[in-house]
């Protein structure tokens, strides 16, 4: 089953003196359940456009983007809150925990938007799948950047969405921190679940089944890096 | 969100910044402070007011007859008034109107020397009917009231109070001596329980009452009185018992209106309603001004929210991502403007309240705390912080997650 079918996208911002800039035009591609994707291409390519798209952010000026088969490319504001709330998650370049709260309420906040109770033995069991069960308490300015990064990515898991959305994961980190974080994501891919990663970097691109390559908003290459294996 | 989540979530990142919320706070907490402080030594000082009237006037279930049309306020004393109100005036009163229980007749001057030996005095001298001190309900302190016997032999016996006591005899003993009023010998038989001060704070003690009908033949040498008292059956008649003395005082002084009255029939409970409102403008003013701080406190809070908002974009973005929506957000920074103000207004009812514990006890008053201002002091902290909560929520809520989480 296909996760997400992106159908003829195409992203269009206005500029202040309302010329209008093409970031995305005619993009079709499709990603199966538990292919492992990483999108490349240069700043400006659009690839960040294409994420916030995919990941409910955002929505198409024109095309459709189908997430699990339901068209969500015009749904409210709230319907993609809920979207993102149930079935994606988020990892950052600059990591974005909330730097006033600890590592463990950092991982907590997205079941606050669930409408379920609080379930704080889940998210230490996420601190702990991350290796920062020690570091539950400590405040998020407390962490080194791969730490960080890591909470990040329990966060991202605390409800259990089926699809990962990653930007430059790794951006900010040093090579060793890097790669236990990639280690991290490719991890995760077992089980099932999606990962769409942003990167222009070559070696993190080493990681994933596939590799989709974005030039001035159009799919430039698609390639398999490695057979993918059917979960 | 679920409510308590909302509030946990507003509590921790209120606590997490305190200098922040101290200063989100302060105005709230000064203007509710000062919203309760003053309504609360405001109804302390209106309470010791009414406590002065009760004492000055011993009860409430009373009317007052004066002479001449517009005499609701002061003491005249006897040489000053219209000869209007007539010794008749009093039974008829009594037997003509329903619901009266007593009718006390007054004449009063307090230009009189009282002298005993080398003392003197200038007292509030009353001219009394007997059953006068009945409507006070007072035992004499010492020794005896004055009786209807008196009355009749136009008896020269005169009950003094607590004060004249002290000045005229210090530590003697004042039964059975001889005092004079006016250079007229009278003998003391009775001493009156003290009173304490009245309204203004004037000394209730400084009185002297002597039989009426001495007064006016052997003393002042007029037939008309200064004061009838009436006392009612049911106080919560007083409105038609007013209206029907009057009725009846127009009959008998001959007055067919348009023609002016020449007599006032005023009653304690409308002089009380009237202190209670003089009171209530008094308030009313107080209360503008600490709701103006109030406000002042909630424009802080808005403005500080504004820049937190700001600050916390990222904040927002993030949670925005990982599935809140507008509303969660909105409610987010809107508890936590409600709560700050909240939190204000608790701090400020308990500051305002110990304020107005220490201003009554300073003043010598039993504390008094107005507890509908209180409450509405509450319910205002709420509504400001809900308010001016709500622009800087709103933006908040407005905030576009794509732009905040751009790195």
């Amino acid at each position: 089953m296909n996760v997400i079918e992106a159908i003829h996208l195409a992203r269009t911002y206005r500029r202040g003196d309302g010329t209008p800039v093409a970031a995305l035009r005619d993009i079709s591609f499709t990603i199966a359940a538990g292919e492992f994707v990483v999108i490349r291409g240069a700043s400006g390519s659009g690839k960040s456009s294409l994420l916030n798209i995919l990941g409910c952010l955002d929505t198409p000026t024109s095309g459709e983007y189908r997430l699990a088969g339901e068209n969500v490319s015009t749904l409210s504001d709230d319907a993609r809150s809920h979207i993102r709330s149930k079935r994606i998650g988020f990892v950052f370049q600059s990591f974005n925990l909330l730097p006033r709260a600890t590592a463990i309420e950092n991982v907590e906040v997205p079941a606050l938007y669930t409408g379920a109770a609080p379930d704080r033995a889940r998210a230490r069991s996420l601190l702990d799948r991350v290796g920062l069960a020690e570091r539950a308490e400590h405040f998020a300015t407390e962490l080194s950047g791969g730490e960080q990064q890591r909470v990040a990515i329990a966060r991202a898991l605390m409800n259990d969405p089926p699809l990962l959305l990653a930007d430059e994961p790794t951006g900010n980190l040093d090579s060793a921190a890097g790669e236990s974080v990639m280690q991290l994501l490719a991890s995760l891919q077992e089980g099932g679940r999606t990962i769409v990663l942003v990167t222009h970097d070559e070696h993190v691109a080493s990681f994933a089944d596939r590799e989709l390559v974005i030039r001035d908003g159009a799919i430039a290459s698609d390639t398999a890096r490695r057979p993918w294996r059917q979960p | 969100m679920r409510a308590s989540q909302v509030i946990g979530l507003a509590w921790r990142s209120l606590a997490r910044s305190k200098l922040r919320s101290f200063f989100m706070m302060l105005g709230v907490v000064v203007g509710i402070a000062a919203l309760t402080a003053l309504a609360s030594v405001g109804e302390a000082t209106r309470q010791e007011t009414m406590r002065q009237f009760k004492r000055m006037l011993g009860t409430f279930d009373t009317l007052t007859i004066r002479p001449g049309a517009n005499s609701t306020r002061g003491m005249p004393s006897l040489g000053q008034v219209e000869p209007s109100l007539k010794f008749g005036d009093g039974p008829a009163i009594a037997t003509g109107v329903r619901g009266v229980k007593r009718v006390a007749l007054v004449q009063q001057a307090f230009d009189l020397d009282v002298s005993y030996r080398n003392e003197t005095t200038v007292p509030l001298v009353l001219g009394v009917s007997s059953n006068w001190a009945d409507i006070r309900g007072e035992a004499a302190a010492h020794g005896e009231h004055l009786t209807e016997d008196d009355d009749r032999s136009l008896a020269r016996v005169a009950v003094i109070g607590v004060d004249v006591a002290r000045t005229l005899f210090h530590d003697e003993d004042p039964l059975g001596r001889t005092i004079r009023i006016a250079d007229v010998p009278f003998q003391v038989k009775g001493v009156m329980a003290p009173r304490g001060s009245g309204p203004g704070g004037a000394s209730l003690d400084n009185v002297l009452v002597i039989p009426v009908a001495t007064a006016s033949k052997r003393l002042f040498n007029r037939d008309y009185l200064t004061t009838i008292v009436v006392q009612l059956d049911d106080a919560d008649d007083s409105d038609r018992v007013a209206d029907d003395v009057r009725a009846l005082l127009r009959e008998r002084h001959r007055i067919i209106p348009p023609a002016q009255d020449d007599f006032t029939v005023g009653s304690p409970r409308a002089t009380l309603a009237q202190i209670a409102k003089v009171g209530t403008t008094l308030s009313k003013v107080v209360t503008g001004v600490a709701m103006i701080a109030t406000l002042i406190g909630g424009a802080v809070i808005m403005s500080l929210m504004l820049i937190g908002v700001s600050e916390r974009r990222r904040e927002i973005g993030v949670r925005r991502a990982v599935g809140a929506t507008r509303r969660d957000v909105l409610q987010q920074f809107l508890a936590e403007a409600a709560l700050i103000s909240v939190l204000g207004g608790a701090i400020g009812i308990a500051i305002g309240m110990g304020g107005a514990t220490v201003g009554a006890l300073l003043q010598k008053l039993p504390p008094a705390y107005m507890w509908p201002m209180i409450g509405a002091a509450a319910l205002l902290s709420l509504l400001v912080g809900i308010a001016f909560g709500l622009y800087p929520a709103w933006k908040a809520a407005n905030v576009d997650p794509i732009e905040a989480l751009r790195s």
